[in-house]
């Protein structure tokens, strides 16, 4: 072995053996970018004081080990001054400063993950939804391909990243929309139509990204990725119906959102089949869903106030007869 | 019970405030929207763990009322026409109150509420109705011995609440309190109509009193 490894691998114990000091709970891991030992010591001094003055109690995942080696090996065996230069460009990540904890300057890993995954979409109409969009996303923040390491679970996490995204842009957006008509600067549309628009909104963010759609469906169709995409799928339906003015405490709540994600499920996957201009079939097939959806409610209704009148005429013979 | 609202139904509702207040306007759905009441009953928080721990409550006191009042509807059925039926018509439309608070409660909250509430309908309405079959006193022992399980339940929810926080759980806890001693007073009109009467009392009332301890630990999950 090169004297060079001996030292990652000197280094790799002083990091186990300080992440091992700072113990399991709120993580605040920084991306450390420099190249001297001394200055990622001071990261874990820092990241642990962080921890202290924090009170957050939510779990970030846990670092995968592979992290930080991979990332200092990969740094300190580059020493091209592209590497140097856009860290320079990137003062919001990098530890300039030495005089000590300056918060607002840390990312934590989960930001940084993040940052990757959103920079990596731009290459998924090109690779797909795999490692090497990451690895392209990642290079164009100016991070080593090494850094895509921190994926366990690379594409699955690209997916979900990407269905996360869309799920809270259009969460944002019906919120506002809810917000204008609280206002009076907007009219409230009428259930049906409500939930075809917000429908139509969701699918619509798929389009830069549909050719390439069924692999992302079948990686969320993954065991080990359901609990998640499932998780994201409830969520939005639910956030759908909440907007859409559903305030259900009975069995609706449960009907009407198994409705919804059936109408979603099957209008994605038409959409993913769809080569007509602007979708238009989609949106088509889309409208005769909702409209049956609608028009089972609405019967549904009717049978229940039948029986209802039904049952009060029972009670009624049996009461009488009861007395008498 | 069918409610579907539109959100803006909710400012011209005759009965609250014509101004809108800070919470209707709220557009992050993850906070606690007050609508139209300018306090919460459940205060908002960030914390995974608080905002389960405070909806599985939500939930499982739901379908607690939701089971009470079909209870009383099924007693209603049976007794509607006799001597006891005011006295029973009057507990009734307390719990009818008290559903409507946890209807709220939820909505606002966005708790799901449990999917088991066609078997508490089903199961509720026959326990009322099985019981007054057995005349005003089997009514009169079925009502001890549910207000004596949803009162045990209301104090143990108090105690974990006051250990956690009682400064941040004040109004919660305030609304349970008022809830629990709505109970005990059914509890003791049932015990002064002559409950005690019916043949059988101590095992129906301990058949029944299991039955709701295994409802309410199904509904927290279900």
């Amino acid at each position: 072995a090169s004297p060079l490894w001996l030292d990652m691998a000197a280094l790799i114990r002083g990091l186990r053996a300080g992440r091992a000091l700072r113990g399991l709970g709120g993580v605040a891991v920084q991306g450390t970018r420099s190249t001297q030992c001394s200055n990622v010591r001071r990261g874990f001094h820092r990241a642990a004081l962080l921890r202290l003055a924090s009170d957050s109690k939510s779990d970030t995942s846990v670092p995968p080990p592979s992290y930080h080696e991979v990332h200092t090996a990969g740094e300190s065996s580059s020493s091209s001054a592209q590497g140097e230069s856009s860290e320079d460009a990137q003062p919001n990540t990098s530890f300039q400063d030495q005089s000590g904890e300056h918060s607002e300057d840390y990312e934590t890993e989960e930001q940084l993950q993040v940052r990757i995954l959103t920079a990596a979409l731009e290459f998924v109409p090109q690779h797909g939804w795999n490692m090497e969009a990451i690895t392209a996303g990642a290079e164009t923040l100016g991070l080593s391909s090494a850094s895509t390491g921190m994926f366990n679970n690379g594409a699955g996490d690209l997916v979900l990243h990407f269905v996360a995204q869309c799920n809270a842009q259009l969460t944002e957006t019906l919120a506002e929309q809810n917000n204008q008509v609280q206002l009076g600067q907007a009219e409230s549309k009428k259930t049906g139509e409500f939930l075809k628009d917000a429908v139509e909104m969701r699918l619509r963010m798929l389009v830069p990204y549909i050719d390439t759609w069924p692999q992302a469906m079948s990686i969320l169709l993954l065991p080990h990725n359901i609990p998640d995409s499932l998780k994201h799928l409830s969520t939005m339906v639910d956030d759908i119906w909440y907007y859409a003015g559903d305030r259900s405490t009975d069995v609706n709540w449960y009907t009407r959102r198994a409705a919804l994600t059936g109408i979603y499920n099957t209008t994605e996957l038409v959409m993913v089949q769809d080569s007509s201009p602007d979708f238009e079939e989609t949106w088509a097939f889309l409208d005769n869903r909702i409209k049956d959806v609608v028009n089972m409610a609405n019967t549904a209704k009717q049978v229940q106030a039948t029986g209802e009148a039904v049952v009060q005429g029972l009670m009624g013979a049996a009461i009488t007869k009861e007395i008498y | 019970m069918h409610r579907f609202v539109r959100p803006q139904l909710l400012l011209r509702d005759s009965k609250q405030p014509l101004l809108p207040t800070a919470g209707q306007l709220c557009t992050n759905h993850k906070s606690v929207v007050s609508c139209i009441r300018g306090y919460v009953v459940l205060p908002p928080t960030n914390d995974e763990e608080e905002k389960a721990m405070l909806h599985r409550m939500m939930r499982v006191d739901h379908a607690g009322e939701y089971g009470a009042n079909r209870i009383y509807a099924g007693q209603m059925a049976v007794l509607g026409h006799t001597q006891i039926s005011p006295l029973i018509q009057e507990m009734w439309d307390q719990e009818k109150q008290h559903l409507r608070k946890f209807n709220e409660i939820l909505a606002e909250n966005r708790v799901r509420p449990t999917l088991l509430l066609p078997l508490w309908n089903i199961a509720g309405f026959a326990l009322g109705a099985g019981s007054a079959l057995l005349g005003k006193e089997g009514a009169m022992a079925c009502t001890v011995a549910v207000e004596e399980s949803i009162s045990e339940h209301y104090n143990s929810q108090i105690r974990t609440l006051m250990e956690k926080d009682p400064e941040k759980y004040t109004e919660l806890l305030q609304l349970i309190k008022e809830f629990r001693d709505d109970e005990m007073e059914h509890h003791d009109t049932g015990l002064e109509h002559d409950a005690e009467s019916v043949p059988g009392y101590q095992l129906m009332k301990a058949i029944i009193q299991a039955g709701c301890k295994a409802a309410i630990c199904v509904s927290e999950r279900l």
